[in-house]
């Protein structure tokens, strides 16, 4: 593999590679047929209209044999097998299948270059669903298209964003919550932590940083800088969508065109934007730079599009980084526009096509004037590591630093002092808050060293198995921390250790996936013996009994830290795949050397699972509360194994080891391939 | 009881007519979207990493897309008929009297 990311030998002659051509064909073929499928559709429509024409029912009255002739012949062409509206007949219409065909083709075109896709909750729900053909695979995705609970998944697929909506309407599966939005902004103010990172001076970094800054919370930041010549601008940097992070009440609808006009009906988020804009105070007439990333970056090309704001604005620059936008006419001739992006990475510009449509790498400049264009390759391939703003910065800095050195002289006018820096918080008022009522919180702000952390830590997309065994009392009570308090809740004479895997789809600290192994044990003051039952019909802020965690694996950086600093548990980095959604689970680290795969027995519905959780820090215990919201099952542990391909000690194997897990099968499994939770903060008890 | 005046029955024929052609057109654009499909397949065909079925099912829906042609173009052809019956004064028997085929 070269630096740049490319396996030697696969690159044709024009410096693209031939996964990169295949997967041209793939998407230009699904585009093609996913035409097809309209045409047919209007084809169907037009031919409906006939036969339902009322002078064709009025005509077969008078002259019933030709009438009816014809009516019986528009009937056939409508209705025949695979006619064109077969479903008048419990049949699927003919658009319908081809649309279908169509998004099986744009799915594999996205699984060329990008398998880890496979594993993304969303595409595997989808590929599930058309893998049948025919009238199978139609009901199936309409079907999942209708479900509310599968909307979660499906606004994560990225790379398909711009099918969905015409695969949609095609199949006429509306999604659930298809309201009307209802923008609105208001002024916050930025964590202190955030504060530091936002640059005191005008430059093209330090504006991409600022929007780093602000990925999370559906917040935008408009900045009054005093250029060089006295004169004040203002520059607007918008974040795009953060995959894995759950939306709140922010507007859902960043890519989403804008109307003809400000008079129109914009997309919620536009019209935050133009609130946000208002409430800042900018004159009229006043320069304006618009930067943005990824959906963030689309808008901001939307809005340069703008008659009315362009002559409300003098919009002279827009920096779009991770989106592509080769069709864009700003209303403004003027208007400097410059897209930046990875060939890599598969946001999909305005007309559906991905970044990776875009110019030959490399080309900088445009025959166009006020037109500069960036489409490079590199070293990072992975969606959506690819298609981070970090990822991009470090490119600027070391790819194609040229880049950066030309959209800086670009925005010469406004590098500068900052004079002012104000957030505003996007909402949608037409929608409820993301998993509401049960994840709307109070949340407060807590300080970690990757960052501010909101908590409760809130779990908007969830799945988990915990794997339940009856272990030996003295070897867990050997595992917990050398204090007398801390003591093993005892079934019978036996311990019971559990083995917790979750793969969090959308979290406020983003995706990722989690192994935790825990013992259940006694409260830390007054431990009594029939508290573990007890417990059962206790709420969950009164249960005594809690789990200890003795080893918690995660695959995310920040999910490590939150997990060590705030809830006090001995987390490590790793690696995992995790699938707990079906029947047949399977989670697998290489890291760990650890794999959990089975299919689960029949289940019985059983309650809500919180728990409280315990972790140390320093001299003191830590407990954490946990609330989920779902609706678990419990199975037998019979189909399930753990194994153990790894002869390390330690930390995790070595544990599952000396309490006997991996030889074992658990005694039932608690499983729940679909839930929302909070964790709080955790806390600090004097023990 | 109700006559209808020849000068209003020339409406509906006229619309009639326009359904017509519209059904021609239709199929028409039925066959070029089966021609497509068909294109679609065979370009998938030398394409290494196409899925296996690719090619089956575009073939087989390009096939349903000819038959809705054929389907559109009888339809036409007898909504033709039907508005040419129409607009023929009715013989004793209630039914219209032969109409000859359509130009072309």
């Amino acid at each position: 593999m070269r630096a740049d990311g490319h396996a030697p030998g696969r690159s044709t002659p024009e410096g693209r590679d031939a996964g990169q051509d295949v997967r041209g064909l793939l998407r230009r073929c699904a585009r093609d047929v996913v035409d097809v499928a309209e045409g047919i559709r209007a084809v169907s429509a037009r031919t409906s209209t006939v036969l339902f024409a009322p002078h064709l029912f009025a005509g077969a009255r008078r002259s019933p044999r030709t009438g009816l002739a014809a009516q019986w012949a528009l009937l056939r062409a409508l209705t025949d097998r695979q006619g064109l509206v077969g479903a008048v007949l419990g049949r699927e219409s003919l658009a319908a299948l081809v649309a279908v065909t169509s998004l099986r083709l744009r799915i594999a075109a996205v699984l060329v270059d990008h398998p880890e896709f496979a594993r993304d909750p969303g595409m595997r729900r989808l590929a599930e669903a058309v893998a049948g053909h025919g009238l199978g695979a139609v009901r199936a995705l309409r079907t999942l298209l209708r479900d509310q609970g599968a909307q979660r998944a499906l606004s994560g697929l990225t790379p398909l964003m711009a099918e969905l909506p015409s695969v949609r309407a095609l199949l006429d599966a509306r999604p659930p919550d298809g309201g009307p939005g209802d923008g609105a902004a208001e002024a916050v103010e930025l964590a202190d932590q955030e504060k530091q990172f936002i640059a005191t001076e005008g430059s093209f970094l330090g504006f991409l940083r600022t929007i780093e800054v602000l990925s999370a919370g559906g917040r935008i930041l408009v900045q009054n800088v005093r250029g060089p010549d006295g004169v004040v601008r203002y520059v607007v940097q918008t974040p795009g969508i953060a995959p894995g992070r759950p939306r709140d009440d922010a507007p859902h609808d960043l890519a989403a065109g804008a109307g003809r006009g400000l008079s129109e009906a914009h997309p919620p988020y536009l019209r935050s934007v133009l609130l946000a804009l208002t409430k800042h105070g900018i004159p009229r007439g006043a320069d304006l730079a618009l930067i943005g990333h990824g959906e963030g970056g689309l808008a901001m090309l939307h809005l340069a599009e703008d008659e009315e704001f362009c002559r409300t604005y003098r919009v002279t620059h827009v920096v779009a980084v991770g989106s592509r936008a080769h069709d864009v006419q700003p209303a403004d001739p003027h208007t400097w526009i410059a897209t930046i992006a990875n060939q890599h990475d598969i946001m999909p510009g305005r007309d559906g096509q991905d970044l990776r449509d875009g110019r030959a790498a490399g080309s900088a400049g445009d025959p166009r004037p006020n037109r500069y264009e960036v489409d490079y390759a590199g070293p990072t391939r992975e969606f959506p590591l690819c298609h981070l703003l970090r990822e991009y910065i470090e490119h600027l800095r070391t790819v194609v630093p040229g880049a950066r050195a030309d959209v800086d002289e670009a925005l010469t006018p406004y590098r500068g002092p900052i004079v002012r820096t104000q957030a505003y918080r996007l909402r949608d008022r037409g929608r409820p808050p993301e998993g509401y009522p049960f994840l709307t919180l109070p949340t407060r702000s807590v300080p970690t060293t990757v960052g501010p952390v909101d908590v409760p830590v809130r779990y908007a997309d969830s799945a988990a198995a915990h794997l339940c065994f009856p272990v030996c009392a003295d070897t867990a009570r050997r595992l917990l921390p050398d204090v007398g308090w801390l003591t093993p809740s005892l079934l019978g004479r036996r311990a019971l250790a559990v083995l917790s895997l979750h793969e969090h789809r959308s979290t406020t600290i983003g995706p990722y996936t989690e192994i935790a192994l825990s013992v259940l044990v006694d409260d830390l003051w007054r431990p009594r013996r029939y508290d573990i039952a007890a417990d059962l019909l206790r709420r969950p802020d009164l249960r005594r009994t809690g789990r200890y965690v003795l080893s918690l694996a995660v695959t995310s950086e920040e999910a490590r830290v939150v997990a060590r600093e705030i809830w006090g548990q001995s987390a490590m980095r790793t690696t995992a795949e995790a699938d707990l959604t079906g029947r047949e689970i399977e989670v697998r680290s290489r890291d760990l050397g650890l794999t959990v795969a089975g299919r689960l027995g029949p289940g019985i519905r059983c309650p809500e699972a919180d728990w409280v959780l315990y972790g140390r820090r320093g001299g003191s215990t830590v407990r954490t509360l946990v609330r989920a919201h779902g609706r678990p099952r419990l199975h037998p542990g019979t189909g399930v194994r753990l194994r153990l391909d790894t002869a390390a000690a330690e930390p995790l194997a070595g544990q599952l080891r000396r309490l006997g897990m991996n030889t074992a099968r658990p005694l039932f499994v608690l499983a729940c391939p679909q839930f929302m939770a909070h964790r709080s903060a955790g806390a600090v008890l004097p023990r | 009881m109700v006559t209808e005046s020849p000068r209003a029955s020339t409406a509906p024929a006229g619309e009639l007519l326009a359904h017509v052609n519209t059904l021609r057109a239709d199929a028409g654009l039925m066959d070029g979207y089966a021609r497509r499909l068909l294109a679609t397949a065979a370009a998938l065909s030398g394409c290494p990493a196409a899925p296996g079925w690719s090619r089956a099912v575009l073939e087989r829906q390009a096939a349903a897309c000819f038959t809705a042609a054929r389907r559109l173009r009888t339809a036409a052809e007898a909504l033709d008929t039907h508005t040419r019956a129409g607009s023929r004064p009715l013989t004793p028997a209630g039914l219209s009297a032969p109409v000859p085929p359509p130009p072309g």
